[in-house]
């Protein structure tokens, strides 16, 4: 998966205007992606802001006109694994080999959560979808955060991530199971039955 | 009854789940022909049908809920700051 850097020779002036017309404009769903991780709102202030000096210092790996937000979000990935993580030393509870046999099985055909319907949802204007997310793993979180929020294709993911694009999907499958788990609690907890239509 | 190609196959031959369609479906991966197979297959699969309406309106309700919030006023101040001395130095 490892691709081969062509190093770029740009004039301070080239990366002052990659830097400010490229990069920043991505601050704010960076930021976004940085809390999501964190879930802490300092601490995606540091990881931002490192990721915005790291992203500097390499500029001249960075393509001119290529996808930019990528390359920034994968940087930031990498800033909290290596170094955010290690910090905290929250290790990966995700266990791998668990998701990918239960997506190739016959079980994944099964309806996990029946009893979660489309009218519960809609009541659902508080903390509530926001609160079920966090409480993912930080894995399973990821996936969401990079396709239905910020909008990644696959491909881009698994370049994000370093994962097959096979495991992209796999991974994204579960944690929408998870969250629908989670949800299907919250619209309980609302007094939604348990109500297959 | 003979069913017409399945565009969700893989190479191999192994026939895609409804979860593994829907997926695809959902997040915009799937190509036309893709598309116009699924169409047809909702209109008699109960599952894929009822999943497809739960699945958009989560999906809605994250990039609703979920991507607010703009970044603090002086991160991108602070950022600068910090290049310029950096390259300073």
């Amino acid at each position: 998966m490892e691709e081969i850097v062509t190093r770029q020779n740009y004039s301070e002036k080239e990366k002052n205007d990659i830097f400010n017309n490229e990069f920043l404009p991505h601050i704010n769903s960076m930021y976004n992606f940085g809390f999501r991780l964190t879930l802490d709102r300092d601490d995606a202030k540091d990881l931002v802001q490192d990721t915005y000096l790291k992203a500097y210092r390499f500029i001249e790996s960075f393509q001119k006109g290529t996808n930019a937000k990528a390359w920034l979000f994968r940087i930031l990935k990498n800033s909290f694994i290596n170094d955010y993580r290690k910090k905290t030393k929250e290790p990966s509870k995700v266990d791998y080999q668990e998701v990918e046999t239960y997506y190739n099985s016959e079980d994944v055909n099964r309806q996990i959560t029946p009893d979660l319907r489309v009218e519960s949802l809609k009541d659902m204007i508080g903390d509530e979808i926001s609160n079920a997310l966090n409480s993912l793993d930080v894995d399973f979180r990821t996936v969401i955060i990079l396709c239905d929020l910020e909008g990644f294709k696959y491909e881009e993911m698994a370049k994000i991530l370093d994962i097959p694009i096979g495991t992209v999907r796999s991974r994204l499958h579960r944690a929408r199971n998870l969250l629908k788990e989670k949800l299907s609690e919250y619209a309980k907890s609302m007094g939604y039955k348990n109500t297959e239509s | 009854m003979n069913l017409p190609h399945n565009p969700f196959a893989q190479a191999d031959g192994k026939k895609p789940t409804c979860m593994e369609m829907l997926q695809v479906i959902i997040d915009g991966e799937a190509t036309d022909e893709q598309q116009e197979y699924f169409k047809s297959h909702m209109d008699r699969c109960l599952p894929c049908f009822k999943s497809y309406d739960l699945d958009m309106a989560i999906k809605r309700l994250l990039k609703s809920r979920c991507c607010g919030g703009d970044a603090p006023a002086d991160l991108v101040e602070q950022i600068k700051l910090q290049i310029g001395q950096n390259t300073a130095g």
